[in-house]
């Protein structure tokens, strides 16, 4: 009991120091998540992120970043799920983001056009040249204004606060909006094409357009337009800071602050955009809060507010009741849930452990007859190489008869068999797998062990298996794992009998059934135990062998324990030599 | 090559009947004479003296006379014939005796043809050259014996005039390894240049 107790001690050691090294590895390896708005507006700036990642590695040497692109609510559900390590998106969605989950600005884009990283972007309200009617914002109200959507920045958000400003409330229906979506351009196609009486659209695309020839500048007028000296475009509105960066709150402060470092320093885009320290986005808030949008919509319920400010103390009482009733029951419930949890857990973990200890000591026993192993697979391959090389020098030198080719291929392909059945016997070996108790001949299992253990072993003892058992007997056991334990006895016999002559080394197995036992005996001929060995046998971590883990035997005596037998070892009758006996209970009698 | 000389004639020994069918079949795709034998004793129980000139490729594993033993009792028989180990993964110290005790050469298994070939050419060349009793070529053997089967291998592309990179790459080891095997093959042939060495195969293996 207590060797098995020390085993999976042991066991638990050798799995955390295994793992615990790969899993540090992995958290580093791990690539860097960076959310970004799916943009679809003109312009490469804003929409082409694949250069990113690559550039972020080459400045911060061990880590690697992926891009993502997102729509607004996608990043919103990413960024609440942590799935993302920073966030590039336009200035509201930020606003809101920082407001709801505290990311953290750490770098600011600003395209060329900029005056400076916080006056970057801003809104054009635009209408037909000839359309004298319309000079001022206000002559705007009641007609139709086509914007991008209703969380567009540039597209509507910044001129719908100029329009309420001036006492146009975009949002209460003081205009008729119509929200035609990606590209921003269409909202120009709707006002030339009569559908609306103006647009709005973000600073500078009406410039950009108007130089690529898709549209004629002369045809259209800037509305309230304000000087902006230094900017090059036309604008309706003050100028705002672009799309930042930000990290969310738990990403380590020092990767922050290389993400932001190495983005400081790339240099400019083809297309001129750079990155800046972060604009401050105060503006931006300031912006949502006059709009009573995005982090403060609840402004908006304003009657809902006075009801609550009249009754506060009524219904701070009922909710203070309410709340402390939820608490508890959730408490409970959570109580329960954490127990139920705890005890699954433990359970799964004692079966994974045990698992992993047997898996291991197959790999154990693997590895200390890798050499035998690789032998094995050189034996098909180098038969396989001349084979095919002296086809390939014969072809060379002239024609050659189809049946030596056909000859020459039957070979290859049986020694291609060969090897495969030597890789498929390993493999079903050491495959990690949960016990699965089977009745079945013990007889079988015994000429399968014996016939791995032979492509195992150099210098194969002899060994004679004498079956005393009915015929067909069956043992309901883990076959698995009965191998497992007859491939350590076998390869323990065989090392006790390593510096005998090799016609005297033979190994013995016989198979008995006893009163109500089943019994599996191996023995060897090797030389004399010394007491203080034999006393330590089955001890974890106890070996005699220099290359030997010392898990083998402890590890069989634990797969008897848990089929209900045992192991035992005893001196050979008549000398010399050990018998290990292994006593399974017999299923029929059992029953 | 003097008339009186018999055809040279290639021994193989595997106790893998595949694998010694599948090196007959590619030595006599070289055009050599083969006799296989799957075992250490059939080898030595068809062995008749005078034998003609040849090479013994010699599996360092075999069940019951190892090819170490079946070494070790043609010293006592003294039967002359080079020996060819051929060596599995993880043999290296048995391999390492073999060399010790005289062995012509080994190669390890998967191997290409090219190597086996050639260390078998080379070890027919000597053998021939103890049978004629030519002594400047079985001095030449004699020297290029002394060399390891990779130190061989640099000389010969030495020998071809390649460069050491190239070599290198060839070889798929690094350019600094090829320099130390270059300096080392030519301090064990007493010579100096790539010229003389080219030479000296040139002689030692004419062939090829």
């Amino acid at each position: 009991m207590t060797a098995r107790r020390l085993l999976a001690a042991a066991s638990c050691l050798l799995i955390l120091l295994i793992i615990w090294p790969i899993c540090a590895l992995a958290t580093n390896a791990a690539p860097i998540r960076i959310g970004v708005l799916a943009y679809r507006g003109t312009g490469e700036e804003l929409s082409n992120w694949d250069d990113l990642p690559a550039q972020l590695a080459a400045a911060i040497p061990g880590r690697t970043f992926e891009v993502r692109s997102l729509a607004g609510p996608a990043m919103r559900e990413a960024v609440q799920a942590d799935e993302l390590a920073f966030v590039i998106t336009n200035s509201s969605q930020y606003v809101a983001l920082a407001a709801e989950f505290g990311i953290q600005r750490i770098a600011t884009v600003t395209l060329r056009e900029a005056l400076s990283s916080k006056e970057s972007l801003g809104s054009v309200v635009l209408t037909l040249a000839s359309r004298d009617d319309l000079r001022q914002l206000t002559d705007l109200r009641g007609k139709r204004i086509a914007a991008m959507a209703p969380d567009a920045f540039g597209g509507y958000l910044v001129a719908a606060r100029e329009f309420l400003r001036v006492g146009v409330d975009l949002e209460v229906g003081d205009a008729r909006l119509l929200f035609i979506g990606f590209p921003m351009r269409q909202a120009i196609e709707a006002v030339s094409s009569g559908k609306a009486d103006a647009a709005i659209i973000r600073t500078c695309l009406f410039e950009q357009l108007a130089a690529r020839d898709m549209l004629r500048a002369a045809d259209y007028k800037v509305v309230a337009e304000r000087p902006t000296p230094g900017f090059p475009c036309a604008t309706s509105t003050p100028l705002y800071p672009d799309w930042p960066i930000a990290a969310a709150r738990r990403v380590d402060r020092q990767l922050a602050k290389d993400v932001a470092m190495a983005l400081l320093s790339l240099p400019p885009s083809p297309s001129g955009m750079t990155w800046d320290v972060p604009a401050d986005y105060q503006p931006v808030s300031e912006l949502y809060r006059e709009m009573m949008l995005g982090p403060y919509a609840d402004l908006r319920t304003s009657t809902f507010q006075g009801v609550l400010k009249n009754h506060r103390f009524f219904l701070l009482a009922v909710l203070l009741i309410l709340v402390g009733g939820v608490v508890h029951a959730v408490r409970v419930e959570y109580l329960v849930r954490r127990r139920t949890a705890e005890l699954q857990a433990a359970r799964a973990q004692a079966s994974e452990l045990q698992k992993d200890a047997e898996h291991m000591a197959r790999l154990s026993i693997l590895g200390e007859m890798a050499g035998t192993l690789a032998h094995e697979l050189n034996q098909p391959l180098a038969t396989i190489a001349a084979f095919a090389q002296g086809l390939a020098r014969r072809c060379a030198a002239g024609p050659v008869d189809a049946a030596l080719v056909a000859e020459t291929n039957r070979e290859i392909v049986a020694q291609t068999e060969r090897a495969d059945g030597v890789i498929r016997r390993v493999r079903a070996f050491t495959k990690k797998r949960l016990a699965v108790r089977e009745c079945k001949s013990i007889g079988s299992t015994v000429n399968e062990a014996v016939a791995l253990f032979s492509h195992l072993q150099p210098d194969l003892p002899e060994i004679t298996i004498d079956d005393w058992l009915p015929l067909g007997a069956q043992i309901e056991a883990d076959h698995l794992q009965l191998q497992e334990v007859l491939l350590n006895l076998m390869k323990n016999a065989a090392d006790a009998m390593r510096e005998l002559p090799a016609d005297e080394r033979e190994i013995d197995i016989s198979l008995a059934k006893g009163d109500g036992v089943v019994s599996i005996a191996v023995a060897d001929c090797g030389p004399p135990v010394p007491a203080e060995t034999f006393a330590h046998l089955f001890e974890p971590f106890f070996t005699t062998k220099p290359d030997g883990l010392g898990l083998g035997l402890a590890i069989c005596k634990s797969i008897a324990e848990a089929h209900g037998g045992r192991l035992q070892v005893e001196p050979r009758d008549p000398p010399p030599g050990l018998v290990f006996r292994f006593n399974l209970p017999d299923a029929r009698h059992a029953k | 090559m003097p008339n009186n000389t018999p055809p040279p004639l290639v021994h193989v020994i595997d106790d893998d009947a595949a694998l010694l069918r599948a090196l007959t079949f590619l030595l006599e795709s070289a055009s050599w004479r083969v006799a296989p034998h799957s075992s250490a004793e059939g080898f030595l129980a068809a062995w008749t003296d005078p034998a003609p000139p040849g090479c013994l490729l010699l599996d360092i594993r075999m069940p019951k006379m190892s090819g170490l033993e079946l070494q070790r009792v043609m010293h006592e028989r003294e039967i002359a014939l080079p020996i060819i180990f051929m060596t599995g993964h993880g043999d290296v110290s048995m391999a390492v005796e073999a060399m010790k005790l005289g062995a012509r050469d080994f190669i390890e298994k998967p191997f290409r043809d090219q190597t086996l070939l050639d260390a078998v050419a080379m070890a027919v060349r000597c053998s021939v050259a103890h049978h004629e009793e030519d002594s400047v070529q079985r001095a030449l053997c004699e020297r290029l014996q002394r060399l390891s089967p990779r130190e061989r291998q640099v000389a010969r592309l030495v020998a071809e005039g390649l460069p050491n990179k190239t070599i290198g790459q060839r070889l798929e080891i690094s350019e600094r390894t090829v320099q130390v095997h270059r300096l080392h093959l030519m301090e064990k042939l007493a010579i100096h240049s790539a010229a003389e060495l080219s030479q000296m195969m040139l002689r030692a293996n004419p062939g090829s």
